[in-house]
């Protein structure tokens, strides 16, 4: 039986560690619940300030001529050097996009209730919840079986788990976050994407299941997208 | 407050070069890129395709390899220095890379060495704290977000037995148990620090530590 203190010991020392006693210890008790939320929150920020800016300066490689290279070389290494600092540049400008990723990551461990139950919610209390993001989802979007109002990076935004025919999705509508493209995620047991929504920020859909493809989940997530219906 | 800037690592045997290198005039001979090479040239050990592919990943690697290396080394120019050094000896052993994912890890292992050996031929390196957080603040600043300059500022004033392995798990993802090869240590040992690691963080930075156990 784990207690408080090897639990709490534990997860200092590696909070996503996925024990299966711990997890019957967390899903029992709310102090440590509390105290894991607390602790990824603080796991979030601690690998943003990990990530510190390393902006490009150089080509990776960096090596000397022969004189006797005719002139063509320099055009080979000028564009080697454009087409270096091109990539460095997308790489760069990718990379929040993989801070958000941990953050929805982060929250998914700060609510394992949230995949438990497979019945629907009462009407009232999933519109209440779309209503606060002014959205509405049609019915070919699945069962939501769970669905809440989450403080997310300083906004309220819906939370949602959807039944599908592979498994059960959840969903995160991230109204205030934008996305240059698709970013794919594959860590801590959850694999996911995340997706621009024209002039609505993005969602976060990802699931647990690792036999489903990140193709498939991309396909998932252009469905549910499509079944959001804006009311503004 | 004084400590070394870091410990050399002894990471496994490893060749030394007999003279000083300079990563931006080298050959390939022996284990060492030498002055002269000129590796965009079809030469044997492999001609533009595969060497664009190589520069591609490492490209690709590169953020994440700077910042590895400037946790461990706590120093960007020395970081710099690192990573391009690594990169040179990365490419002479590239053959031995037969699967492209398991790239990252080797670069970092490749790094680590290369670390250890700069601070072998660097012995005399020891540092004040305050004036090291000072020296990086470009690198540590976080714009508005003050919190954040904090945390990075704590993470640089973790002793290195701490900060390596929590920089492995939280920022390259590695588990316990590749943390534990990777620096050859046990499992429990790997754990005891990284706990130690995040009490030390939580408290630097005035986190609400009154449910964290004790040791």
């Amino acid at each position: 039986m784990t207690d408080h203190t090897r639990y709490r010991s534990s997860i200092l020392a590696d909070p996503h560690d996925a024990d299966p006693e711990l997890q019957a210890h967390l899903a029992a008790c709310p102090e440590c619940r509390a105290f894991t939320e607390r602790l990824l929150r603080f796991e979030s920020r601690l690998k943003r300030a990990l990530s510190v800016d390393v902006a490009p300066s150089a080509p990776v490689l960096s090596f000397a001529r022969k004189a006797a290279s005719p002139p063509r070389h320099w055009m080979a290494i000028a564009a080697s050097v454009l087409l270096g600092v091109g990539m460095a540049a997308v790489i760069w400008l990718s990379l929040p996009q993989r801070s958000l990723a941990a953050d929805v990551l982060a929250h998914m461990a700060g609510e394992p209730d949230a995949w438990h139950t497979l019945e629907a919610v009462p009407g009232a209390e999933l519109d209440a919840v779309l209503q606060s993001a002014d959205m509405r989802l049609k019915p070919a979007a699945g069962i939501v079986s769970y669905a809440q109002r989450c403080r997310f990076r300083g906004h309220m935004v819906p939370h949602l788990v959807v039944q599908r025919p592979s498994g059960a999705v959840t969903v995160m509508v991230l109204e205030h976050e934008n996305v240059r493209g698709a970013t794919d995620f594959d860590e801590h047991g959850y694999r996911g994407t995340i997706v621009p929504i024209a002039g609505h920020g993005s969602i976060a859909v990802l699931m647990r299941d690792q036999s489903v493809s990140l193709s498939e989940i991309e396909q998932i997530a252009a469905q549910v997208g499509n079944s959001i219906l804006w009311m503004r | 407050m004084h400590f070394a800037a870091a410990n050399p690592r002894k990471t496994g045997p490893i060749d030394r070069p007999d003279a000083r290198r300079s990563p931006r005039n080298a050959v390939i001979s022996g284990r060492y890129l030498e002055p002269g090479a000129d590796l965009y040239m079809n030469d044997e050990v492999g001609g533009n395709p595969r060497r664009a592919r190589f520069q591609a990943l490492c490209q690709a690697l590169r953020p994440d390899l700077l910042r590895f290396a400037f946790w461990l080394s706590r120093d960007r120019a020395v970081a710099e220095d690192v990573v391009q050094e690594s990169m040179l000896r990365a490419w002479k052993a590239q053959d031995s890379i037969l699967d492209e994912k398991a790239t990252k890890p080797w670069l970092l292992t490749i790094i680590r060495r290369e670390y250890a050996r700069t601070f072998e031929r660097k012995r005399l390196v020891t540092v004040d704290v305050d004036e090291l957080v000072a020296r990086e603040e470009p690198l540590l600043a976080a714009g508005e977000d003050h919190d954040l300059r904090d945390l990075r500022a704590a993470v640089l004033k973790l002793p290195d037995e701490y900060r390596e392995p929590l920089v492995l798990q939280v920022l390259m993802g590695y588990s316990t148990a590749e943390i534990a090869s990777e620096l050859n240590l046990s499992g429990p040992a790997v754990l005891t620090r990284l706990f130690r690691a995040r009490k030390k963080l939580r408290e630097a930075c005035a986190e609400d530590t009154a449910l964290d156990p004790q040791e």
